[in-house]
């Protein structure tokens, strides 16, 4: 049978997506809204179908529109990516009612797992530990802010709203001081319902000083399921995570052992079929509790793919198709860390930053790994998530490992938009990264007034020199007539600074 | 030859001075050698230099830095806004707490905004008068855009 896969997603996810198609051999298509038109993954595919609508309602996550270009495209099977559509329930049900295949797993699996209350319910009954708190089913707001103080009081602060459907921060508020609760409940409330559609909020107590160890399970059709260890993504802004790694520094053998064994009764308790994430928080106390399951593929898996020697992405494909895993027992070798390339102004509160990329120049050499949505000459936009691309390292320990991230940041050039490259440049520098005692309030332990990036006056007053000296000697002008090298041709030797021969 | 640059701070007043191939301030060194531009820093470290052009901004890269540096004509203004709030990236306005004519103190949350489905809180950074509000909630705004004008209070 031949197998044309759709990617229902955009940026650097559906350029990795593709790719491993391309090598598997499969036809692909690209679905794309016309603020997309000419990105990089749109290059990468066999066909392009375009999205009709100027929202992501009414495009990337328009489930009829994008299965009806399954369906005139030719496509046999749809991979959602992360975000989006992936880790809907009902458009997992509408791909396979409309004869498609579905690369993920089961919408039961999704739905069990999707929603957040449920699926700490699932696993309280599997055995799995959850972190301590309560879930508030109330839909209407008066009832359901009433009956979260009221567990709020129980649970104890310092607490975490979170928004049963949730995921990526969002919806999601730390309250330390009960007097911050109702603006808190009704702020992730109301970013719940705008993002989610759905407004219910649960409690968690917070557990601080935690560690955040997520496991990366993989489960066939033919009864198979494994865990492919962890990855500590401990570092996060926002809720956000930007520096992940595996193996995780201050992991044993032993809790490797323990975690696997829960993820995978997690996984079994839900028939999941696929490539999954279980999230834990591993408390100062040595134990763990189930945060979530993520039931798709994750933006850090790479740093997994890298220290097991395991292709992720090729493996939900096999999955899916019906095929047995490839993988054999774990083995884990070396050190890879991933860091978060976002288009964000990292010294004001982290804001997303828009602007053209006029440069953008990614590091290269030996362990070094880009996967990028973007390429020089594109546009970042307020229309999306402002993720730009991953770096990823690996090298054969940990310490080698940061070593190679400080290199490859600092020779990382990205000029036109403010992105974070300087922030994930000192973060290689805090104290708790680089013994590897990284929790999540890490960022905020280091920089309790936010980060602005340490500098010296003779590189300021360089850099000054730089521009004065570049406009002076108008190299501005030049811009466009270098526009065919950004176009990926290689300068003419016939051009010069100064002189141009026809 | 002289530039005026500003970044997040006071405007720089930079005189440039050419001596031979290469170009000097405060004892920083820069030359040009085909298309690429070389520093050597007052520590005597050679790094190699980007430098790019969008409007009237400069990017600059150095030694795992990047600074942006918008030049100045001579004699402009450097009053980007006269106490103005302005909306820290584009969006949308969620919900404006304050009106016209209301006295709010420092920290006082003004408006929120929403982009890329994350909210962002404005705040009062001194104590004063709120004299204008120029959106209101569902209102598009963009990168820049004056949100509300208050008047500080001494």
């Amino acid at each position: 049978m031949c197998i044309n896969v759709l990617v229902a997603n955009r940026g650097e996810i559906a350029c990795r997506v593709l790719r491993a198609c391309k090598e598997a051999g499969l036809g692909t298509v690209a679905v794309c809204a016309a603020n997309d038109e000419g990105s990089l993954f749109t290059e990468l595919a066999d066909r392009v179908v375009m999205l009709q609508g100027d929202t992501i309602a009414t495009t990337y996550l328009d489930q009829t529109q994008i299965i009806e270009a399954a369906r005139s495209s030719g496509a046999t099977a749809i991979h959602p990516g992360f975000g989006f559509l992936s880790e809907r329930a009902d458009f997992a049900r509408a791909v396979a009612d409309a004869g498609l295949i579905w690369i993920g797993p089961s919408p039961e699996a999704i739905e069990k797992m999707g929603d957040k209350m449920t699926a700490r319910q699932t696993m309280r009954a599997a055995g799995v530990p959850v972190i301590p708190g309560e879930e508030v089913e109330e839909i209407d707001e008066t009832a359901a802010l009433e009956a979260l103080r009221l567990a709020a009081e129980r649970v104890g602060y310092p607490l975490l709203l979170k928004a049963s459907s949730g995921g990526g921060g969002k919806g999601m508020r730390a309250v330390h001081d009960p007097a911050d609760f109702e603006q808190a409940a009704l702020g992730a409330r109301r970013e719940a319902v705008a993002a989610f559609g759905d407004g219910r909020i649960y409690i968690e107590r917070l557990l601080s000083g935690s560690k955040h160890i997520e496991i990366q399970v993989l489960a066939d059709a033919h009864g198979r399921t494994v865990h492919l260890g962890e990855r500590e993504c401990s570092v996060q802004r926002r809720h956000q995570k930007v520096f992940e790694e595996a193996p995780g520094p201050t992991m044993t053998p032993a809790l490797r052992e323990a975690m696997g064994s829960a993820a995978v009764a997690a996984a079994k308790a839900v028939n999941y079929v696929g490539a999954g994430t279980v999230e834990f928080l591993l408390a100062t106390s040595g134990e763990f509790f189930f945060l979530e399951m993520n039931t798709r593929i994750q933006v850090e898996h790479p740093v997994t793919e890298l220290v097991t020697g395991v292709d992720i992405v090729r493996e939900q494909l096999r999955i899916a198709g019906g095929e047995a895993m490839s993988c054999g027992d774990l083995l884990i070798r070396g050190h890879a860390i991933e860091v978060r390339l976002y288009a964000e102004d990292a010294a004001n509160g982290f804001l997303p930053a828009v602007g053209p990329l006029l440069v953008f120049r990614p590091p290269e050499g030996p362990g070094i790994r880009l996967d990028t949505g973007v390429r020089e000459g594109d546009d970042v936009t307020p229309n999306y998530d402002p993720m730009l691309a991953k770096l990823i390292v690996w090298a054969p320990s940990r310490h080698e490992a940061l070593q190679k991230m400080r290199r490859a940041l600092d020779e990382f050039v990205v000029l036109g938009t403010t992105t974070n490259i300087r922030f994930l440049r000192e973060l290689c520098d805090v104290p708790a990264v680089v013994s590897g005692t990284t929790t999540t309030t890490t960022i905020d332990d280091e920089w309790p007034n936010g980060w602005s990036p340490a500098t010296n006056e003779d590189l300021v007053a360089a850099s000054l020199l730089t521009a004065s000296a570049a406009e002076s000697l108008g190299l501005h002008q030049r811009t466009k007539a270098g526009a065919s090298s950004e176009a990926g041709e290689a300068p003419s030797p016939f051009q010069t600074i100064t002189r141009r021969f026809p | 030859m002289q530039h005026r640059f500003v970044g997040t701070g006071d405007p720089v007043e930079v005189n440039l001075v050419k001596e031979g191939g290469a170009w000097t301030y405060e004892g920083q060194r820069l030359e040009q050698y085909g298309e690429r531009l070389k520093v050597t820093l007052a520590d005597g470290s050679v790094h190699l230099a980007h430098a790019a052009k969008t409007g009237d901004v400069w990017w600059v890269h150095l030694n795992g830095h990047t600074f942006r540096w918008e030049r100045m004509e001579a004699g402009a203004s450097t009053k980007a806004n006269d106490g103005g709030l302005t909306a820290p990236m584009p969006g949308k306005v969620l919900e404006v707490f304050v009106e016209v004519g209301q006295t709010v103190i420092a920290g006082e949350a003004l408006m929120v905004l929403e982009a890329m489905k994350m909210e962002h809180r404005i705040v009062a950074t001194s104590d004063g008068l709120v004299t204008a509000v120029h959106f209101k909630a569902n209102d598009q705004v963009t990168q820049g855009a004056p949100l509300l004008s208050i008047e500080e209070i001494n």
